[in-house]
């Protein structure tokens, strides 16, 4: 990343001072995201994945003086995993359950709202974002649609069902807009889905293209799949991708093969489950594909943020794309060829024996999942998992939150019924040893810890890193925290009130900093007094 | 073929049919880490026993098994769905079919309930409204827990500590102790009460040191064989509502 003259960005916040609403975001701004740092204008804020922000009127030496400014109570339960949009001072968010609103960022005041109504019989879910292009907002829907709202009034501009609610198919990622088109995966790997990341007209609505994550017989790769367990095969594809510009390049993850637990009836590597796909967004034809864990039988998908940087990888500079992966290790691979250069473990793992020249892992012996229990390093759900990381150019740190736990794995085959649970069995915690969370600062090139936090509970909250010296992070018991991005040291902290799930966010307004977190019913923002 | 694979890996040896074989897995893998891997009990109550507070009919095992027992240890596996939970149900009845009754208990449990008395358990236990709220409530505890469990819960006491009864120690600054059972403990703070019922809360910044304790707060009884048959006959016999509970919870005891 350039980095950015603060006299040059504090202009800019300057401008936005008088809101131009209705909102205009062209996909040219979106290219650029990074250099409008008062604002976030995609579920990453960019479209590398950095989270990383060049604000610094909150920092190290005045963040102890960070207090509530607003508080927005939302009309419903469940978990609140939302990361907002904020474009020239005009916030955009969901909730679970199908609501989604507009607000004033500096006062919380709300523009308007609107509500999905989910097919009937559809359970209650949880939804991660939007994505804004031009003057039109996008949002996935529990039931497997996708939904186009006018940003001035939130109003329904057009609805497209992108796979059935009946057959196990869900969304809860925050699409991604890439040219004229609104990208989306779905949700579903515990179901026996067939995953598929599809591309919408975003005018239209109308698909304008579909990758299937699982091939069929015949097509490459399809041979990875015993018999007909390709069709149920999972590999979902329920967190937001990234996109290389200049590359012209979609990168997505894609989870766990289907039934979680259980491989004896799907033998073989199972492509391209918990693989990372480069993809063409003009023709969704795939470039290139690794696979982190070639036929996993532990949940360990890859849906984790595959962060974009552009570093001088043993003295050149290389675009590569990073994951800290939920199997525990840290990845580096080129991004235009998908080339394994590196992986280092970030927390605790006792699966594997070793790595080839290719990247592939040979696992050790006695590490799948049995009928008895079998004891293993990471639990399911990692590791790392849809808790999103940064990245500070400036120190060259990588701050991934993860969980340090290990989990007993339980295995039996199921049997298939369309649209019901599909696991395989189950895990249960290690009772006889602590669980906590972390956040750790990486060194991207080597995956060397520089320094790490410890959390009490192992969590679900994601970070944000600013130029202002700052990491902020989120976690089980309600704390929101600051710490300082060279040490790790805790500088400043505030109790939510209830668990947080997602990552926080900053912005800037009429020459303002906030700091805005979802937490229980509420959206919390903060600044300086 | 493909059924027949199943059943295989399964590798239910003793099974009669599929459904019972695909019910036997799912009990080992989901039931037995509480039930015991032959369902004769552990930290959870013996399934093989023909008798039931929450009955052994197909309706009230589908009932427990996806929506837990409110106020015990047993979870709801919402996540049964059929046909495995048809097989699970299955398994579960054919476990109380194998026995007539269960074993019968060698001690005297009148004479047990002399002897926890005279052991001073309710300095830290409750059965219905008496007693203390420092350890785990007694009520109920023959319902839930296996004899072989109670026995060791007695001589070994650290052996399964409830992460609700989990001791704390906390080291002040200058040097004292403080020791109870934790409350809620998380990065920044830790409440905890103790034996007294007084509750303690403090800020990790402004305390030494906070840890686990290492063994149980229970002290581990050396009772002769004869007192201990008869007092795991009694806490075996304890199958009373949860009226204790709620009475502490009406005088805003947890």
């Amino acid at each position: 990343m350039r980095p950015v003259c603060p006299a040059l960005f504090l202009a800019a916040a300057a401008l936005a001072q008088n809101s131009p609403y209705p909102v205009d975001v062209p996909a040219a701004r979106i290219v650029k995201a990074l250099d409008e740092p008062q604002n976030w204008l995609t579920y990453f804020g960019d479209y590398k994945g950095v989270r990383h922000r060049a604000l610094n009127q909150v920092n190290t030496v005045n963040v102890r003086n960070l207090r509530v400014d607003w508080i927005f109570q939302i009309p419903t339960t469940g978990r609140f995993e939302t990361v907002p949009l904020v474009v020239d001072g005009v916030m955009f968010f969901t909730a679970q359950n199908g609501h989604a609103f507009s607000v004033d960022a500096r006062s919380g005041r709300q523009l308007w709202h609107y509500q999905y109504k989910p097919a009937e019989g559809t359970a209650d879910g949880l939804n991660r974002g939007l994505a804004i292009l031009n003057d039109k907002l996008y949002m996935g829907t529990v039931d497997g649609h996708l939904v186009c709202l006018d940003s001035r009034n939130g109003q329904l501009l057009w609805n497209t069902e992108v796979a059935s609610a009946k057959a196990g198919y869900s969304i809860t990622l925050a699409p991604l807009a890439v040219k004229d088109r609104i990208i989306v995966g779905v949700g579903g790997g515990e179901f026996g889905i067939r995953g598929f990341i599809d591309a919408y007209d975003a005018k239209s609505g109308q698909r304008a293209w579909r990758l299937y994550t699982i091939p069929e017989k015949g097509e490459p790769g399809g041979d990875s799949w015993q018999a007909d367990s390709w069709k149920r095969g999972g590999a979902p594809t329920w967190m937001t991708g990234t996109y290389d510009p200049d590359l012209d390049t979609v990168y997505w993850g894609v989870g766990n093969p289907g039934p979680d637990l259980y491989g004896g009836d799907r033998l073989g590597d199972n492509l391209y489950s918990c693989s990372v796909v480069a993809i063409d967004p003009n023709t969704g034809k795939m470039k290139w594909h690794y696979q982190f864990s070639p036929h996993d039988t532990h949940d360990w998908d890859a849906n984790e943020t595959p962060m974009l940087l552009d570093l001088p990888w043993k003295g050149q500079m290389r675009k590569l794309l990073v994951q800290a992966n939920r199997n525990a290790f840290f990845y580096v691979l080129d991004r235009t060829t998908g080339e394994f250069l590196m992986a280092k473990s970030y927390a605790r793992q006792t699966w594997l024996k070793e790595f080839d020249a290719k990247g592939r892992p040979t696992p050790l012996p006695n590490t799948e999942p049995s009928e008895q229990g079998t004891r293993l390093c990471p639990g399911l759900a990692g590791g790392a998992n849809w808790m999103a990381p940064s990245y500070n150019p400036d120190l060259q740190l990588f701050y991934v939150p993860y969980r340090e736990q290990c989990d007993i794995y339980f295995s039996s085959p199921p049997k298939f019924v369309e649209g019901k649970a599909y696991w395989g069995t189950a895990t249960r915690g290690v009772s006889d040893e602590k669980e906590w969370g972390v956040v750790k600062a990486l060194d991207p090139l080597t995956g060397e810890g520089k320094w790490e936090f410890k959390f009490y509970h192992a969590g679900w909250g994601g970070t944000m890193s600013t130029t202002g010296g700052l990491v902020f992070a989120g976690d089980a018991d309600g704390y929101l925290v600051a710490l300082d991005a060279k040490s790790g040291q805790l500088l400043w902290r505030l109790q939510t009130g209830a668990e947080i799930a997602t990552a926080p966010i900053t912005y800037m307004v009429n020459g303002k900093q906030y700091v805005t977190i979802a937490s229980g019913a509420a959206l919390i923002t903060l600044s300086l007094p | 073929m493909r059924l027949l694979l199943l059943w295989m890996a399964a590798g239910a040896l003793w099974a009669q049919s599929g459904d019972l074989a695909a019910g036997r897995a799912a009990f080992v893998s989901n039931c037995a880490f509480c039930h015991g891997t032959t369902g004769e009990g552990g930290r959870g109550p013996n399934l093989t026993t023909a008798q039931s507070v929450h009955g052994r009919d197909e309706a009230s095992l589908r009932r427990v098994i996806t929506k837990g027992v409110p106020g015990s240890q047993m979870p709801g596996f919402g996540n049964f769905e059929e046909p495995s939970l048809t097989d699970l149900v299955l398994y579960v009845k054919s476990l109380s079919s194998r026995s007539a009754g269960g074993q019968a208990m060698p001690g005297d449990r009148a004479r047990g309930a002399v002897l926890y008395q005279a052991n001073k358990c309710a300095m830290c236990h409750r059965l219905g409204s008496e007693g203390s709220v420092f350890g785990p409530d007694l009520s109920r505890v023959g319902a839930g827990r296996s004899a072989a469990y109670l026995r060791e819960s007695l001589t070994k006491p650290a052996a399964d500590i409830m992460p609700e009864y989990q001791g704390v120690i906390v080291t002040l600054r200058d040097g004292t102790r403080v020791s109870g059972i934790r409350i809620n403990e998380d990065t920044f703070s830790v409440q905890l009460r103790d034996l007294t019922q007084k509750f303690r809360l403090f800020q990790k910044d402004e305390v030494q040191t906070v840890q686990d304790a290492p063994r149980s707060l229970m002290p581990p009884y050396n009772l002769p064989p004869k007192d201990l048959d008869d007092l795991v006959a009694y806490l075996a016999s304890l199958h009373g509502g949860p009226a204790g509970n709620q009475t502490k919870q009406a005088e805003g005891i947890r």
